[in-house]
């Protein structure tokens, strides 16, 4: 068991190896995803016959919980899904020439690096190590987003350096912070997740509340939250699409991840409503601006993108209210949010290269040149605001009864907004449906259609088939991994 | 031996004057100088790191000295005089939000404020003097970075700023000479932070000197017109230069 650690990095760094030396671009996807894959398993088989929580090295600075090999289980699934798509897209990137060919090996060795990163970000005890592999997340997506040889993607990818980075030095100070107050404390100073929690009751509140506040300035800025956000609607919308399904599902959980860490440590002190009232106000405040902006949005995958910010709201005021059942339901969330968000990314990806352009003025006769990736807009906008039988919708229920049963202004609040971004999606995809040119004699109708790879079309049945089957039957091995991750979490 | 009130008083000035470097970044305009306050800035840094050496005696503080001169006062200042040549930028022009003088009255609010914050939230740890100003500068210096990055165009500017906030939080932890590897691996992500960005921007060109090249483009246009009409009427042109002479 002490092994699994670094087989981990020994099969990272073998990937990145032979994405390197491999001449042909199908090498290099199969590489990836075998990557990806062997990550599932790893941590598949570390969920089932180790005794969790284990610590590695001597100084404990990293170790695996139920919540670590959960969300990476999540991460390397994204990633997999992803690489499958990768290859068709970046095929019909390169034909449609917003990608050139030398560049397909360093978007493989970038995504390869960003899947240990993140991988090792989520088996990080040690608070500090967990946000130099957070930082170390936005370079590498950073690298990402600007494969693509738009100007507009450099923009995008500083706009994602600058924000993203600047609001984890605020984080960093925060960690400082802890640092000094657990030196003074316990004689010798940690930021060893499980050495806080323990002696979390121990620590000066008022402190300990001041570096939560900070820490969470960069985490939030990580999970896009409201003010914190304004990269991640240009970085969605700019990104390559198995790109963006990735920076959506697994960069975003990041944040929320440090941020459940986090706020795990104040619970049990005496400052925990204080700080279940900042995530609650961030999580409105993201939920507002995510609703107002998706109403007037014509670009496709800002529009996702916006929905992205609207989820992490919706999970901020669950991990805010805090109780178990929130707890449980947000960690479920973040599961269903990132398997539906990559469908519909995936689906966005098929209409960037069918209208070369993801404006919903330029998307014509999408049901009949497209169907299936309407077909994946449609199911993925009906499960996104949570409507059954998808999985979002059970989430979505369960979080909103706990926020009843805290209290029913919030609900009522928390309703309106999501009323909002519900109303939002019918405008939006009736836009896009309804844009027809039947006589042939406006720009959409001499498309010729563009025909997506069997990988695409694939990973797109295969998530609406995942989220549809969540929503139906909720396995028993899940239930228990939540509940014994909730109590390892201490709620 | 230096006399411990002496070395409390002489710690204390060097991180008045690393305040007052951050001061001189928010005004000025001009990427050379800017360059030269950050490597000054940084060199404070290394200065201070010795003489908290010479009072604590912990050796960390000797790497870190070493560490930080090696980065952030040689190779990082190297690089970015190499990329603003490249770039051939030599001045900030436009301003975001704040231009340098309100920018200047602002982090001397933000720092009146951190200092009120802070005496409040440390008050129960009973810290030194000398660490509270530590403490003090050092995320004032963050949030005057922060300034100088949301406040300037420049992408070039704007890594300075981003590497002044990464100064304040290295004066912050000189302070705590245990914090363990994590200062190392800060300048470590420094340095790859930088060599992206300025990778990124050697992909393409910086997107102020694109707008800056439209704003151009009109009068540019308009003189090739002129010069054709000139042009055609030969002799025209000297005509004019006669009047304006």
């Amino acid at each position: 068991m002490d092994m699994i650690l670094s087989i981990y990095a020994i099969v990272g760094f073998l990937a990145i190896l032979l994405v390197l030396t491999s001449k042909s671009h199908r090498m290099m996807n199969i590489f990836s995803a075998l990557h990806a894959l062997t990550y599932i398993g790893l941590a598949a088989y570390a969920l089932m016959y180790s005794s969790l929580p284990t610590y590695f090295l001597e100084n404990r600075y990293f170790f695996m919980d139920h919540l670590g090999l959960y969300e990476v289980i999540i991460g390397a699934t994204l990633f997999f899904f992803a690489s499958m798509c990768a290859k068709g897209y970046l095929e019909g990137s390169i034909k449609m020439g917003e990608l050139s060919p030398e560049n397909v090996k360093l978007f493989y060795a970038a995504f390869n690096f960003l899947l240990i990163v993140v991988t090792y970000a989520f088996f990080s005890n040690n608070l500090a190590l967990f946000w130099i592999f957070a930082e170390l997340s936005t370079v590498f997506s950073a690298v990402l987003v600007v494969t693509l040889n738009a100007k507009k993607n450099i923009g995008a990818a500083l706009k994602y350096v600058f924000m993203a980075s600047t609001s984890m030095i605020f984080s960093f100070i925060g960690l400082i912070f802890l640092y000094t107050l657990t030196s003074h404390a316990l004689g010798t100073g940690t930021l060893n997740w499980d050495v806080l929690m323990m002696h979390a009751k121990g620590l000066s509140p008022t402190i300990l509340l001041a570096s939560f506040t900070f820490v969470f300035i960069g985490f939030a800025a990580k999970s896009g939250v409201v003010p914190f956000h304004g990269w991640l609607p240009t970085a969605h919308s700019k990104a390559p699409a198995p790109v963006s399904a990735v920076l959506s599902g697994v960069i975003t959980s990041i944040g929320i991840y440090g941020i459940i860490r986090m706020f795990a440590v104040l619970h049990a002190t005496s400052v925990a409503s204080r700080a279940s009232i900042v995530l609650i106000a961030f999580g409105l405040l993201s939920m507002f601006v995510a609703a107002l902006s998706m109403l007037q949005q014509v670009n496709l995958k800002k529009f996702i993108g916006f929905s992205t910010i609207e989820n992490v709201g919706l999970m901020l005021v669950g991990i805010g209210i805090g109780t178990p059942i929130a707890i449980f339901w947000v960690l479920f969330h973040t599961l269903v949010h990132s398997l539906t968000k990559a469908m519909l990314f995936f689906s966005a990806g098929i209409i960037h290269h069918q209208y070369e352009s993801v404006r919903a003025e330029k998307i014509i006769n999408m049901l009949k040149l497209q169907p299936l990736a309407s077909a994946g807009l449609i199911l993925g906008a009906t499960a996104i605001i949570g409507m059954p039988p998808f999985a979002v919708f059970l989430s979505k229920f369960f979080i909103l009864s706990e926020i009843a049963r805290a209290s029913p202004v919030l609900l009522f609040v928390v309703l309106i907004l999501l009323l909002l971004v519900i109303g939002a999606f019918a405008m939006f995809l009736t836009k896009l449906v309804s844009q027809v040119d039947e006589e042939g004699n406006g720009h959409g109708a001499h498309l010729e259609k563009y025909v997506a790879s069997q990988g695409i079309v694939l990973s797109i049945a295969a998530l609406i088939a995942a989220i549809t089957i969540l929503g139906l039957y909720f396995p028993q091995a899940l239930t228990d991994l939540l509940n014994v991750t909730v109590k390892e979490l201490g709620f | 031996m230096i006399d411990p009130v002496l070395m409390d008083n002489l710690i204390k000035v060097f991180i008045n004057i690393i305040l007052a470097t951050a001061a001189i970044i928010i005004v000025k305009r001009d990427i050379i100088s800017l360059i030269s306050t950050y490597t000054v800035q940084s060199f404070l840094l290394v200065v201070l790191a010795m003489l908290l050496y010479l009072e604590s005696g912990s050796e960390l503080l000797i790497y870190l000295a070493v560490l930080t001169l090696l980065s952030k006062v040689l190779i990082i200042p190297h690089f970015m005089k190499s990329t603003q040549k490249k770039l051939n930028i030599k001045r900030d022009i436009e301003f975001h939000y704040l231009n340098p003088t309100s920018a200047l009255f602002t982090s001397i609010f933000i720092v009146l404020v951190v200092y009120v914050f802070l005496s409040r939230v440390l008050a129960e740890l009973e810290l030194s003097n000398v660490f509270f100003l530590g403490a003090t500068v050092g995320i004032s210096l963050t949030f005057m970075g922060m300034i100088i990055v949301f406040s300037r165009k420049q992408t070039i500017t704007n890594i300075i700023g981003y590497l002044t906030m990464e100064n304040g939080v290295l004066l912050f932890s000189l302070f705590l000479t245990e914090l363990p590897m994590i200062i190392e691996v800060l300048i470590l992500v420094d340095l790859i932070m930088l060599t992206l960005v300025a990778t990124l921007l050697a992909f393409g060109i910086n997107s102020p000197i694109e707008e800056f090249h439209e704003k151009i483009n009109p009068f540019v246009r308009t003189s090739n017109w002129l010069a054709k009409r000139n042009g055609n009427g030969n002799g025209h042109a000297p005509e004019r230069n006669g009047e304006e002479d």
